[in-house]
């Protein structure tokens, strides 16, 4: 008698713990996934690791609780705090409540606390109280929030009244604990997959795995008591049931009241979204993501009224805010709609906004400095377009800006003009180099005004450039920022005429290609067309536009078209200078001979303009040809008498070694 | 011991959905029989909103991506057919040996059937247009249907889902007992075969393993 009553107690008491551990698992089962920075997610490394049982060098990382009910998780530490609930001796339910929260607009990072949300409150009547711990007290001082409970969990174990749990023999009562646990095992899987099936999970993977500051977040609350939902909030939810299982005094429930759409929140703003200046826009990658354009209305529909950087539309990276979710207002009507958020990847976007953030961006926070990979090619600069046409991102040479092409067809645009190298102010996050003078002549005039962009901050300059009849351009202003590079706004303006100067003498050719080959011009490329040479390198004064190669090369035939001839006395010296250049070397090089056609106007200062070869004379071109020709010749001549001694000496080798 | 089957609601896949579907099934199958010590493994699809769960077994892993690679190398050479896999569990029990069987006999006490309907489906007419004269993209119709498609598929795999975890949890009494240092119970995974004899031929083997007809619902 004794030995069966002592039996029956061992039984009850692997039976009590039996159902206690199943509180406790599926409390973890649920709680990790629903409970940021918790979860096993995060982890992500132990994840690639087999089963545990499989191999023996694993085996260490099994903790004993994890043995039960053969499913080892990462350890919760809300769900830890809460295992006094499930020690209870008679097991009283576990409700637990997975809260959507939304926080208020004037909610910043500080105020967002990292530790667990899980908030145990076996006390709470009004869900709807707000419901914050110590810790966790918005610092802005704003209590108003919206919540709203996306997910009701049930655990509980209901006695069967009226019969004696610990009847039964010892081998009915093992067979039935077996018989439980194997039963147990198979409902916490399913638990286990039902909980990433929900629509709940898709936010926390993405408010996980995203590593924004959002303005939601999932908050668990565990309790023994609550109230039930209103009838409202429970029409638009859904109950799963998952088998309850027979124990020895009762049976073990497990259900779920979940909202099964969670629509997109940004439709339930009750304030529409207004195109709103960002005055941080940022239009290329490699333009300093500080840096601050002038004002220019930019409806682009995306908000930013939080102070961190908005991200940019070509990378996913370095910015952890999500400007566009802090926009929403807190709605008193929020909690009676549907509106939250289904899919996780918008949340909170506008409709014209930026890409979301893929959720396994990783958030390394990779600056893209690695630009050259935007240049769709290195002969043209471009500028910053804050409008969302597409358009060639910016290039910018970052050893020498030479060769900026100051024209565009398009709208007035913001023109980015970098910032000298040795500045003081520019710290090594400046990709953008010195930028060479541009220097500008009036006809008839010798005044040139040099467009240059200070070292020191807050200079102003003011500059007006003419590109001819068509295309006027008036740079209103390049200001230079302490942290930022100097800009140049550029607006389109018919006042100019086509007479007005410019000195291209000192003006970077849009057909200079790479820099390497600037600096040497020996290795200069046939195509080369130099306009002239960029004089002081120290001296700012660089204007970048974005266009097209045709364009930028119509540009510049019309300005050719229209420019004055060329003085006759600068074309005889420079076909004179070139002939004796090439006559002086015997056998003279391919590129030797093309230069010398090349158009150049190195060493004339004064020239108002430039044109290519197409204003010499006949007689001019007759010269050329005879030049030509004895070239010709003298290559001809010099080629026949090294292969005659070539032949010769081969012959006399072989005659030589016939000989022997 | 009774061989419970349950028929799976059949899917409508691409060519390109079959992997990923697949894997999911299959692996959140093999997950509620892996009743040995796991530490689960979630997995995000790539094509749908769906996280499924492995038991994180490599091997397990490398056997059901071989079959599905069997079975999308069936469904090239048999385009535009529905298509069924079956994924059997069953107990190895010895027996005495005869003519027709061998020593070991397989009792089969459960098996799922997934039942795929591969389509390709035409290209947009619209796409083939030459009228550039369209205001409107007709890619964009395109891209919505295409979409809606995938929601579609998506909400299906999720029944499907929620129809193994149901059954799962309906019947839980044919599981046979948990064997020391096993973690999932013997299982395998057929394919529809290039030929329809061979099937039938497939089905004869079965029976002779299992010694009884085998029970479809």
């Amino acid at each position: 008698m004794t030995s069966t009553h002592t039996n029956s107690h061992t039984e009850a008491a692997k039976m009590e713990q039996v159902i206690t551990e199943f509180f406790y698992k599926s409390l973890l089962i649920i709680l990790e996934s629903r409970s940021s920075y918790v979860s096993s997610r995060n982890y992500s490394g132990e994840q690639t690791v087999s089963s545990p049982s499989s191999s023996s060098s694993s085996s260490s990382s099994v903790r004993p609780r994890d043995k039960w009910f053969n499913l080892a998780l990462r350890e919760c530490p809300s769900a830890l705090e809460n295992l006094d609930l499930c020690r209870r001796s008679n097991f009283e339910p576990v409700v637990v409540d997975v809260i959507l929260e939304q926080k208020p607009l004037d909610w910043g990072p500080a105020s967002f606390s990292p530790t667990s949300d899980l908030v145990r409150n076996l006390s709470s009547k009004n869900k709807n109280s707000y419901f914050w711990n110590s810790d966790q007290q918005d610092e802005s001082g704003s209590e108003m929030k919206c919540e709203k409970i996306i997910e009701r969990w049930f655990v509980q174990h209901e006695s069967r009244k009226g019969r004696d749990c610990n009847s039964g023999n010892r081998r009915s009562s093992c067979n039935n604990l077996s018989a439980l646990y194997k039963k147990l095992i198979l409902m916490l899987r399913s638990l286990y997959v039902t909980v990433r099936l929900l629509p709940a999970y898709n936010i926390f993977r993405d408010l996980n795995s995203s590593g924004l500051i959002c303005s939601f977040k999932l908050v668990p609350r565990v309790s023994s008591f609550v109230e039930p939902l209103t009838r409202k909030e429970e029409v638009d939810m859904q109950r799963f049931w998952f088998t309850p299982v027979d124990t020895s005094c009762g049976r073990l429930c497990l259900s779920v009241l979940y909202h099964s759409s969670i629509s997109d929140m940004s439709s339930e703003s009750s304030t529409p979204m207004s195109p709103q200046f960002i005055p941080d826009y940022v239009g290329s990658p490699l333009a300093d993501p500080l840096r601050r354009f002038p004002s220019l209305p930019v409806s682009h529909g995306s908000p930013s009224s939080l102070p961190f950087s908005r991200r940019h539309s070509w990378s996913y990276d370095h910015y952890k805010a999500s400007p566009p979710l802090v926009s929403f207002s807190p709605s008193p009507t929020h909690s009676e709609s549907n509106a939250l958020v289904s899919n996780p990847s918008s949340l909170g976007l506008p409709p014209m906004s930026l890409p979301p953030h893929p959720p396994e961006t990783s958030l390394a926070h990779k600056r893209n400095t690695n630009f050259d990979e935007y240049c769709p090619s290195p002969n043209f600069s471009a500028s910053p377009s804050p409008s969302p046409s597409p358009s060639l991102p910016i290039y910018i040479p970052r050893t020498h800006l030479s060769k900026a092409l100051l024209r565009s067809e398009s709208a007035p645009v913001n023109i980015a003009a970098p910032k000298l190298a040795n500045t003081p102010a520019l710290s090594g996050k400046q990709n953008l180099p010195p930028c060479p003078p541009l220097k500008i002549t009036r006809a008839g005039t010798s005044r040139t005004d040099n467009i240059r962009v200070p070292a020191e901050t807050d200079a102003t300059i003011e500059k007006i450039f003419s590109f001819g009849k068509e295309d006027c351009w008036k740079y209103s202003g390049v200001k230079a920022f302490s942290n930022s590079s100097p800009r140049i706004s550029c607006s389109r303006s018919s006042s100019r005429s086509l007479q007005d100067d410019f000195d291209y003498s000192e003006f970077p050719c849009p057909f200079d290609v790479e820099d390497g080959e600037m600096m040497d011009p020996g290795s200069r490329p046939k195509s080369y067309v130099r306009i002239g040479n960029p004089s002081d390198p120290n001296e700012a004064g660089l204007f970048m536009n974005r266009k097209s190669q045709d364009a930028a090369v119509g540009a510049l035939v019309r300005l050719l078209k229209n420019s004055p001839p060329l003085r006759q006395n600068v074309s005889l010296n420079f076909s004179e200078a070139s002939r004796p250049e090439i006559l002086s070397n015997s056998i003279p090089k391919q590129s030797q001979i093309l230069e010398a056609v090349t158009v150049e106007y190195a060493a004339a200062p004064n020239i108002a303009s430039f044109r290519l070869v197409a204003s010499k004379t006949t007689t001019d071109a007759l010269e050329e040809l005879r030049g030509y020709k004895v070239m010709k010749n003298l290559l001809l001549s010099e080629g026949g008498k090294a292969y005659t001694s070539n032949v010769a000496s081969a012959a006399e080798h072989s005659s030589t070694s016939k000989g022997t | 011991m009774n061989c419970e089957v349950c028929q799976l609601k059949e899917l409508e896949v691409e060519h390109f959905e079959i992997r990923e579907v697949l894997r999911c099934i299959l692996h959140t199958i093999v997950f509620h029989r892996a009743l040995g010590l796991v530490r689960p493994k979630d997995v995000d699809l790539e094509l749908f909103e769906i996280t499924y769960v492995q038991c994180g077994d490599v091997e397990l892993e490398k056997k059901i991506d071989e079959k599905i690679d069997h079975f999308i190398s069936w469904v090239e050479k048999h385009p535009n057919k529905k298509s069924q896999i079956c994924l059997s569990f069953y107990e190895v029990k010895s027996k005495q040996p005869s003519w027709f069987t061998n020593k070991t006999e397989r009792l089969y006490w459960e098996q799922w059937y997934v039942n795929l309907n591969v389509t390709q489906h035409p290209k947009h007419h619209s796409s083939k247009s030459h009228h550039t004269k369209l205001i409107v993209d007709p890619g964009e119709s395109a891209t919505e249907e295409r979409s809606c498609r995938r929601a579609m598929v998506e909400a299906s795999l999720r029944e499907v889902l929620f129809q193994i975890i149901k059954f799962v949890n309906e019947k839980k009494d044919h599981v046979p007992p948990i064997s020391e240092g096993v973690i999932y119970f013997p299982y395998e995974i057929t394919i529809p075969s290039s030929s329809d004899s061979a099937f039938g031929m497939d089905m004869i083997k079965r029976m002779l393993h299992s010694g009884h007809p085998t029970m479809l619902s």
